[in-house]
C-alpha cells in the first residue's frame, strides 16, 4: 500500500506555544500481514478453542442465511404476491420470511456475542503477558523505555490486537461468504444482469479505496493537529502561573486561536472526502437501480416480447436482484476497512510480541541457591561496570563491608556512585569481578531471597496510590496495623504521620503528590524500618527539605542506619559525618576512603570539597 | 481510524477527582437557553444545514417514487391483470409512448435526480462540517481566553485534567446541542413527517399496521443506551485503574524488585484485569441483544408489510380504486420502512445527547461566567516602571475564608534590597510571594509597591515589574529563546542573550547542538535542575523587573550544582528588590535581613547575624547545616564568621540594571 506522505498540518509556519521535538520516535500505525504473527496470535485463542471453533461454523451459517433472507423476501414478492395469489399462499410466505429472519438474528447473537468474549478473552491474557513479563525484566529496561511507551502495549496496542482478533477474520469471512452466495443466486436467476452488476463492482471498489487511502491520511493529520492542540493546552494550564505572572494572556489566546482554526481546516479536508465518499456510494445505489430497470425492462420488454412465461419470471428477478445487489457490493466496501484493521493490527501485535521477546539482561541460574538469612557482610572484589560497552563507569572497585557499618558514597554526578548501589541491589551484574555477601557470589544466589533481606529507599521517595498505611506496609506484606505503627514509633515520626489530615488513613496520590518532600521520605523511611532488612540501600534526596523538618529527618535517618549494613549516596553533611567509612568516588574509581576525620586531616579531595562548601555557606 | 491515544496517567488520576467537583450548577432552563442563544448566533448555517437536507430527502422519495412506477410500468405491461400504473401530479407520459419508452424516461429522471443529489449531498456535508467548525473555533477560543485570564483560586479548585476537557470534549458537547439536537431533531421530525406522510398517503391501514413495532424500537433504543453507557462508563474506569496500576508498578520499578514484591505486584494487577474482562461480558450481552432485536422488529415490519400489503396488491388488482399497487406501493413502501427504522434509532440517541451536552454546558458556561477576581481597575494607575519598594501592612490571608494562612503581616522592604523569608512547609512564604503580582487580593490589609496599594495600580504594568522565579519552572516545550522571551516575544536575540548571560546560562546554552534554538523537550526533560532554574531566571531578567522573587530557587538542586545558581542569583539580585525563599545557608547569609514565618505569622525579623546570635528556631535549624567546629578546625580554616559588612547590604543601589 503506497504510504502518502503526512504534512503535519495545514501551515507549517503556524507559530504556537508548543512545538514538537522532531527526534521523537514515531511508532508505525500499520505493518504489511505476517504469517508468524499470526500464527503467534492465533496460538491467543487456543484456550478459547471452543468459542473460537462455534465461531467459525456460525459464520459459515451466516454467510448462507443473510442471501436466504432476501431470497426469501424476494421469492415471496415474485411469487404469490407479483401472481396475485390467494391470501393463504402469502400468508404462507410471510410467516416463512418471519420465522427464518427469527433463526438468522439468533445466530447473530451468537456471532456477535462470542466474537467479542472471544476478543476480550485474548486481549485479558495478552494484558496478563504483559504485565508479568514486565515483572522479570531487568532495570536497564525500565532506564531505556518510556512509561508512556510501555502503557500503549497495554492500550492502544492490545486494542488494535482485538479489533484483528474479533473481527477481520469473522467480518472477512461472513462477507465473503455472503457475496458469493449472492453472486450465485444472481448467477443462476439470470446471469447478464450478474454482469452488468458485476461491472459496477470495481467502481465500488476503486471509489471506496481511493477516499479510504485518503481518509486514513485526514485522520492521521486530525490527530496529530489535535495532540498539539491538547498539549498546547496541558501546557497553557500547567504553566498559568507564568502566563499570569509575565503577562502572555493575549499573545497565547491569539496563538490558540490559530492553533484551532488550523484544526478545523484539517477536519474540513476530513469533511470533504466523507462527503465525496458517500454522496459518491450513494450515487452508485442508484445508477444500479437505474441500470437494473433499465436492462432488466429491455430484457423482459423487448428481448423476451411475446413469451409471457419468461417474461413474468424475469420480473420476479428484479425484485431478487434488488435485494441481492446490496448483499453483493457490501464485501467491496467493507473488506478494504478490514484489510486496514488487519494492519493496524499487525502493528499492534508486533509490538507486544517484541516486548514480551525482551529478555532479561541475566536471570538467575538454575543452580541458585536460597540465601540463608545473613549478617551483611558486603564485598566488592576488582569491579568493574559499564552500561554500555565501550563506557567503563566504575574501574577495580575494591572494599569490604563488615555487617552493621554505615558508608557513604560521595563524588560528584557521574562518578558511579549511583552505579555502586545498583550493583548491590544486584539490578545490574557487574561486567568483571565479584560481589558477595555474607561470602555468597551474588551471581549465584536467588535474586528475590537477597531482596528479601534487602531495603531500599531511593530519591524519587515513589509511594503507590492507597492509605499510608499500605504504603508503608509493602516493606512488609501482611505486617499488622500495631507492627506499622511500632515502625514509625521507632523512628519518632509518630506525630508527623498523625498530622496529616487523616493520619494512616490519608490517601495518597500517585507518586505521592499531595504530600511535602518531607513526609515522603518519612513514609519510605518507615517502608524499610518495617522489612527491617540487613542491607540498606539509601540514596538521599538532593532536594532539600524546609529547615525545620530537616532535623526530624535527620534523627530518623540515624534511627534507620542504625545496626544494618548501610550504603548511603549521601547529601547531607550530618549522615557524611556519622558514616563509618565515607568512599569518595571520581570518575569510576575510589579516590579516597575513612572516616570524615581521617579524610579532612589527609587534606585530599574530599578536604577540598569541604573547603569549598564551608566557603559558599560564608559567602 | 486510529485509536485515540492512551491517556496521560495525570489524566486518569485527575478524571477520577474531577467527578466530585462540581461546577457552577446553573439551572437547565438557563443553560438550555445559553445553548438556544449559541445556536441562534449560528442560524444560518442552521437553516442552510436543515434546507439541504430536506432538499436530500425529497430527492431520495423521489428516486424511490420513480423506481416504483417503473416496476408498475412493466408489471402492468406483460400482466394484463395488474392495473395501469399510477402517475403523480399528473405528469403522464403521451399515450402512444411504449411500456420500455417509459421506463427509460422514469430512469432518466432517476439517474438526473441522483446527479443533483450527489452534488447537493457533497455541498451539504460540507455546510454542516463547516458550520460544526465554526462552533467549535468559536468556543475553544473563547474558553481558552477566559482561561488564561482567570484567577488562580479557578486553578487550585479545579484539577487540570478537567480544565483541559472543558477546552476539548465538553466543547463538542456544547457544539452537539446545535448540530445533535437542534438541527438533527428538526431534520427528523421533518423527515418522519415525510415518510409519514409519505406512507400515509400509499396506505393508512397499513401504515398503521407496518409502524406498529416503532414504539418497541424507540423504547429498546433507549433502554439500550441507557444500560450500556453507565455500563461502559464502570468498564473504562476499571480499566483505567488497571493502568494506574501498571504505571505505578513501572515508576516504582525500585521498590518492587527492591522489596521483591512482583508476585503481589502481578496478583493485584490480576484482579482489575480479569474485573475489566468480567465487566465486560455484560455488555458484549447487551449488545448482542440489542442489535439483533432492533435487526429483527424491522423484519416483522416487513413480514406484516409482506402479509397485508399482499393482501392490498391483491385488492388492487381487484379493484384498481382499493389497496396498492405492487411497485409504486409496496415497493417503495418496503424502503420507506428500511429508512424510518433506522430514523427511530436516531431519534432516541437524541434524547442521549441532549443529557450530554446539558453536563458539557454546564462546564463550558461555568468557565465562561466565572469571575475574573483580579483586575486592572477602569482608572487603574500606569506604572511604567516601578522603584521597588514593597510594603505589606497588616496583610490577612486565606485560600479558602475559614482558613487563614497568613495573619496580620506587616513589613516594609527599600527598593534594592534583599530578602529571605524562611519557615516550614505551611508556614505561608509561598503565599506572600504570591501576594505581590497580585495572583490574589489579601482578605485584610494592603500591599503597595511604591507607596501605592496594588489593587489600583495597572494589573499588567505591575507583573512586567515582577521578575518571578518559582520553584518548580514551568519551562514550554518550546526553543530555548522563545522560553527566555517569554515575557517579551518581540526581545531581540541580543536582549535574550544578555539576559542568559546575567543568569550564567548563556554557556551551556551554547554548549547545546543548536544553541538557543535547541528546542526543550516536554517539562525540560532533556535539561538538568540547575539548567532549568538558569533558565528560568533569565526569563525573569529579560523583563529587567524592579522586583525578583526567588521562591526556593534552589530546593530542588543538588549541593554541587548550588553554586552555578548562586552566581546567577547573585548577578539577578543586583540593584532590585528581591524577596527569597530558601533554606540553605548560603542562600540566607546573602540576604540584607530574614524575615521568619511560623504559622502565617511573622515570629523574627532581622539580619542572618543577629537571628544566629538570638538563637530560637532559625538559629537551631541553620546550625545544622553548618560546619562543626572540629571540621573547620581540621581543615586549617578561620573558625572566625565573616563579617556581616561584607553582605550585599551595604551595596543597595549598586550596579544598573541588567
Amino acid at each position: 500500500m503506497s504510504r502518502l506522505s503526512a504534512p503535519t498540518s495545514m501551515n507549517t509556519k503556524l507559530k504556537t506555544l508548543t512545538v514538537k521535538s522532531e527526534n521523537e520516535e514515531i511508532e508505525v500505525e500499520e505493518r504489511p500481514l505476517d504469517f508468524r504473527l499470526i500464527l503467534r496470535l492465533f496460538r491467543y485463542t487456543r484456550p478459547h478453542a471452543r468459542k473460537r471453533n462455534t465461531l467459525l461454523a456460525i459464520v459459515v451459517v451466516r454467510s448462507v442465511q443473510l442471501p436466504m433472507l432476501a431470497w426469501l423476501l424476494a421469492e415471496v414478492i415474485k411469487g404469490p404476491i407479483a401472481h396475485f395469489k390467494p391470501i393463504p399462499d402469502i400468508l404462507y410466505g410471510a410467516l416463512t420470511f418471519l420465522a427464518f429472519a427469527v433463526f438468522t438474528q439468533v445466530v447473530f447473537h451468537f456471532r456477535m456475542r462470542f466474537a467479542q468474549e472471544l476478543g476480550e478473552a485474548v486481549v485479558h491474557d495478552m494484558r496478563r503477558d504483559i504485565f508479568t513479563h514486565l515483572q522479570a525484566l531487568s532495570m536497564s529496561f525500565y532506564n531505556r523505555t518510556k512509561l508512556g511507551r510501555i502503557i500503549s502495549r497495554m492500550t492502544s496496542d492490545t486494542e488494535a490486537v482485538r479489533a484483528g482478533v474479533q473481527d477481520v477474520l469473522f467480518v472477512s469471512m461472513v462477507q465473503i461468504g455472503q457475496g458469493l452466495v449472492a453472486a450465485g443466486f444472481m448467477l443462476y436467476y439470470d446471469w447478464r444482469l450478474f454482469l452488468l452488476l458485476l461491472g459496477l463492482a470495481p467502481i465500488i471498489w476503486g471509489i471506496s479505496s481511493y477516499y479510504r487511502k485518503r481518509l486514513g491520511h485526514a485522520y492521521r493529520v486530525i490527530q496529530e493537529s489535535f495532540s498539539r492542540v491538547t498539549s498546547t493546552l496541558a501546557e497553557s494550564v500547567s504553566g498559568i502561573r507564568v502566563t499570569q505572572g509575565f503577562v502572555r494572556q493575549e499573545v497565547n489566546a491569539r496563538m490558540f486561536a490559530r492553533l484551532v482554526e488550523d484544526h478545523s481546516a484539517v477536519n474540513m479536508i476530513r469533511a470533504k472526502h466523507t462527503g465525496g465518499l458517500f454522496s459518491l456510494l450513494d450515487l452508485n445505489s442508484q445508477l444500479f437501480t437505474a441500470a437494473l430497470l433499465a436492462t432488466g425492462g429491455y430484457f423482459i420488454l423487448v428481448s423476451s416480447a411475446g413469451d409471457h412465461a419468461s417474461q413474468f419470471e424475469q420480473y420476479g428477478n428484479l425484485f431478487l436482484f434488488f435485494a441481492m445487489s446490496n448483499l453483493f457490493f457490501e464485501p467491496f466496501r467493507v473488506l478494504g476497512a478490514q484489510y486496514n484493521a488487519a494492519l493496524t493490527a499487525m502493528a499492534g501485535a508486533e509490538r507486544v510480541f517484541s516486548l514480551l521477546d525482551t529478555q532479561p539482561d541475566f536471570i538467575d541460574p538454575p543452580d541458585a541457591i536460597e540465601l540463608p538469612p545473613i549478617q551483611g557482610r558486603v564485598a566488592f572484589d576488582n569491579v568493574q561496570f559499564s552500561y554500555q560497552p565501550d563506557r567503563k563507569v566504575l574501574n577495580d572497585i575494591n572494599f569490604k563491608v563488615e555487617a552493621g557499618k554505615t558508608i557513604a558514597l560521595v563524588g560528584h554526578t557521574g562518578s558511579g556512585k549511583t552505579t555502586i548501589i545498583n550493583l548491590i541491589a544486584k539490578f545490574y551484574l557487574p561486567t568483571a569481578g565479584r560481589i558477595t555477601i555474607d561470602g555468597h557470589d551474588i551471581t549465584s544466589i536467588r535474586t528475590e531471597s537477597l531482596h528479601k533481606q534487602m531495603g531500599i529507599v531511593l530519591q524519587i521517595n515513589f509511594l503507590f496510590t492507597g492509605t499510608i498505611m499500605d504504603n508503608i506496609r509493602t516493606g512488609k506484606p501482611g505486617a499488622t496495623d500495631e507492627e506499622v505503627v511500632e515502625a514509625c514509633r521507632k523512628l519518632d515520626v509518630l506525630d508527623l504521620i498523625a498530622a496529616l489530615p487523616e493520619g494512616f488513613n490519608t490517601q495518597v496520590g500517585e507518586g505521592g503528590r499531595s504530600m511535602s518532600l518531607g513526609q515522603r521520605q518519612i513514609v519510605c523511611f518507615a517502608r524499610a524500618m518495617l522489612a527491617n532488612p540487613r542491607i540498606l540501600i539509601l540514596d538521599e534526596a538532593t532536594s532539600s527539605v524546609d529547615t525545620m523538618t530537616e532535623a526530624r529527618i535527620q534523627k530518623a535517618l540515624s534511627v534507620l542506619l542504625k545496626g544494618r549494613t548501610s550504603f548511603v549516596v549521601a547529601h547531607r553533611l550530618s549522615t557524611i559525618q556519622q558514616a563509618d567509612t565515607i568512599l569518595v568516588l571520581d570518575q569510576g574509581w575510589i579516590v579516597e576512603r575513612g572516616t570524615h576525620r581521617q579524610l579532612l586531616a589527609t587534606g585530599g579531595v574530599y578536604a577540598s570539597m569541604y573547603r569549598k562548601f564551608i566557603h559558599a555557606s560564608r559567602a | 481510524m486510529p485509536a485515540p491515544p492512551p491517556k496521560s496517567v495525570e489524566a486518569l488520576r485527575s478524571d477520577a477527582r474531577s467527578q466530585a467537583l462540581a461546577g457552577t450548577q446553573l439551572p437547565t432552563g438557563e443553560l438550555v437557553r445559553r445553548m438556544l442563544a449559541l445556536t441562534w448566533k449560528f442560524r444560518m448555517g442552521c437553516v442552510r444545514a436543515v434546507v439541504a437536507q430536506m432538499l436530500l430527502l425529497t430527492l431520495a422519495l423521489s428516486g424511490l417514487k420513480l423506481s416504483g412506477i417503473g416496476i408498475d410500468v412493466i408489471h402492468h405491461a406483460i400482466s394484463p391483470d395488474a392495473p395501469p400504473p399510477r402517475w403523480p401530479f399528473g405528469f403522464a407520459p403521451p399515450g402512444q409512448w411504449t411500456a420500455m419508452q417509459q421506463v427509460l424516461a422514469l430512469v432518466t429522471g432517476i439517474l438526473l435526480f441522483a446527479l443533483v443529489r450527489v452534488g447537493l449531498g457533497y455541498i451539504n456535508t460540507l455546510l454542516q462540517e463547516r458550520l460544526v467548525q465554526d462552533i467549535v473555533v468559536h468556543l475553544r477560543a473563547s474558553v481558552y481566553d477566559k482561561l488564561q485570564r482567570l484567577s488562580f483560586r479557578f486553578y487550585d479548585a479545579n484539577e487540570s485534567g478537567s480544565i483541559i476537557n472543558r477546552v476539548t470534549g465538553d466543547v463538542q458537547g456544547v457544539r452537539m446541542f446545535v448540530d445533535g439536537v437542534i438541527i438533527q431533531g428538526t431534520n427528523l421530525l421533518l423527515s418522519l413527517s415525510f415518510f409519514l406522510v409519505f406512507m400515509l398517503s400509499i396506505h393508512k391501514t397499513l401504515t398503521l399496521f407496518c409502524l406498529a413495532t416503532t414504539p418497541f424500537l424507540f423504547t429498546s433504543a433507549l433502554i439500550f443506551s441507557r444500560l450500556v453507557k453507565p455500563a461502559y462508563w464502570t468498564n473504562r474506569k476499571l480499566f483505567d485503574t488497571a493502568i494506574l496500576r501498571l504505571s505505578e508498578n513501572v515508576q516504582g520499578v525500585h521498590v518492587v524488585k527492591g522489596f521483591a514484591r512482583q508476585k503481589q505486584e502481578i496478583e493485584k494487577f490480576s484482579v482489575v484485569n480479569s474485573a475489566v474482562k468480567d465487566q465486560k461480558q455484560f455488555i458484549f450481552w447487551c449488545i448482542s441483544f440489542f442489535t439483533p432485536f432492533t435487526g429483527l422488529l424491522t423484519q416483522i415490519n416487513l413480514a406484516v408489510l409482506l402479509f397485508y400489503g399482499g393482501y392490498l396488491v391483491l385488492a388492487h388488482q381487484q379493484d384498481p380504486k382499493e389497496g396498492i399497487s405492487l411497485g409504486e406501493g409496496l415497493w417503495v413502501f418496503a424502503g420507506l420502512l428500511q429508512q424510518f427504522s433506522g430514523q427511530i434509532a436516531a431519534l432516541a440517541n437524541i434524547t442521549n445527547s441532549v443529557q450530554q451536552s446539558l453536563t458539557a454546558a454546564d462546564r463550558v458556561f461555568g468557565v465562561l461566567d466565572a469571575p475574573v477576581e483580579i483586575e486592572s481597575k477602569p482608572d487603574a494607575m500606569p506604572l511604567p516602571r516601578a522603584q521597588g519598594r514593597v510594603t505589606l501592612e497588616n496583610v490577612s490571608f486565606g485560600y479558602k475564608p475559614e482558613d487563614r494562612v497568613l495573619h496580620e503581616v506587616s513589613f516594609d522592604v527599600q527598593p534594592g534590597q534583599c530578602v529571605a523569608i524562611v519557615g516550614a512547609t505551611g508556614a505561608g512564604k509561598s503565599t506572600i510571594l504570591s501576594l505581590m503580582p497580585r495572583f490574589y487580593d489579601p482578605d485584610a490589609g494592603r500591599v503597595l509597591i511604591d507607596g501605592h496599594d496594588l489593587r489600583d495600580v495597572n494589573l499588567d504594568d505591575l507583573r512586567r515589574n515582577i521578575g518571578l522565579v518559582f520553584q518548580e519552572n514551568f519551562l514550554f516545550s518550546n526553543t530555548i529563546a522563545n522560553n527566555i522571551a517569554f515575557g517579551h516575544p518581540s526581545a531581540t536575540r541580543a536582549q535574550i542573550e544578555k539576559a542568559a548571560k546575567i543568569a550564567a546560562a548563556h554557556d551551556f546554552i551554547m554548549a547545546m547542538p543548536k544553541g538557543y534554538d535547541s528546542l526543550l523537550e516536554e517539562k525540560a526533560g532533556n535539561l538538568s535542575g540547575g539548567q532549568r532554574q538558569r533558565l528560568a531566571i533569565a526569563r525573569a531578567l529579560l523583563l529587567d523587573p524592579a522586583v525578583l522573587i526567588l521562591d526556593d530557587a534552589t530546593a530542588a538542586i543538588d549541593p554541587q550544582t548550588e553554586h552555578e545558581i548562586l552566581t546567577a542569583m547573585d548577578n539577578a539580585m543586583r540593584g532590585r528588590t528581591t524577596f527569597v525563599v530558601a533554606h540553605r545557608l548560603s542562600t540566607l547569609r546573602r540576604s540584607d535581613w530574614v524575615i521568619v514565618l511560623e504559622n502565617g505569622r511573622v515570629v523574627q525579623t532581622g539580619t542572618h547575624d543577629e537571628l544566629m546570635r538570638i538563637g530560637g528556631h532559625y538559629g537551631k535549624a541553620a546550625k545544622l547545616q553548618l560546619a562543626d567546629a572540629e571540621s573547620i578546625r581540621l581543615l586549617g580554616m578561620d573558625p572566625a564568621d565573616p563579617p556581616a559588612s561584607t553582605t550585599p547590604l551595604a551595596q543597595p543601589f549598586e550596579g544598573g540594571a541588567a
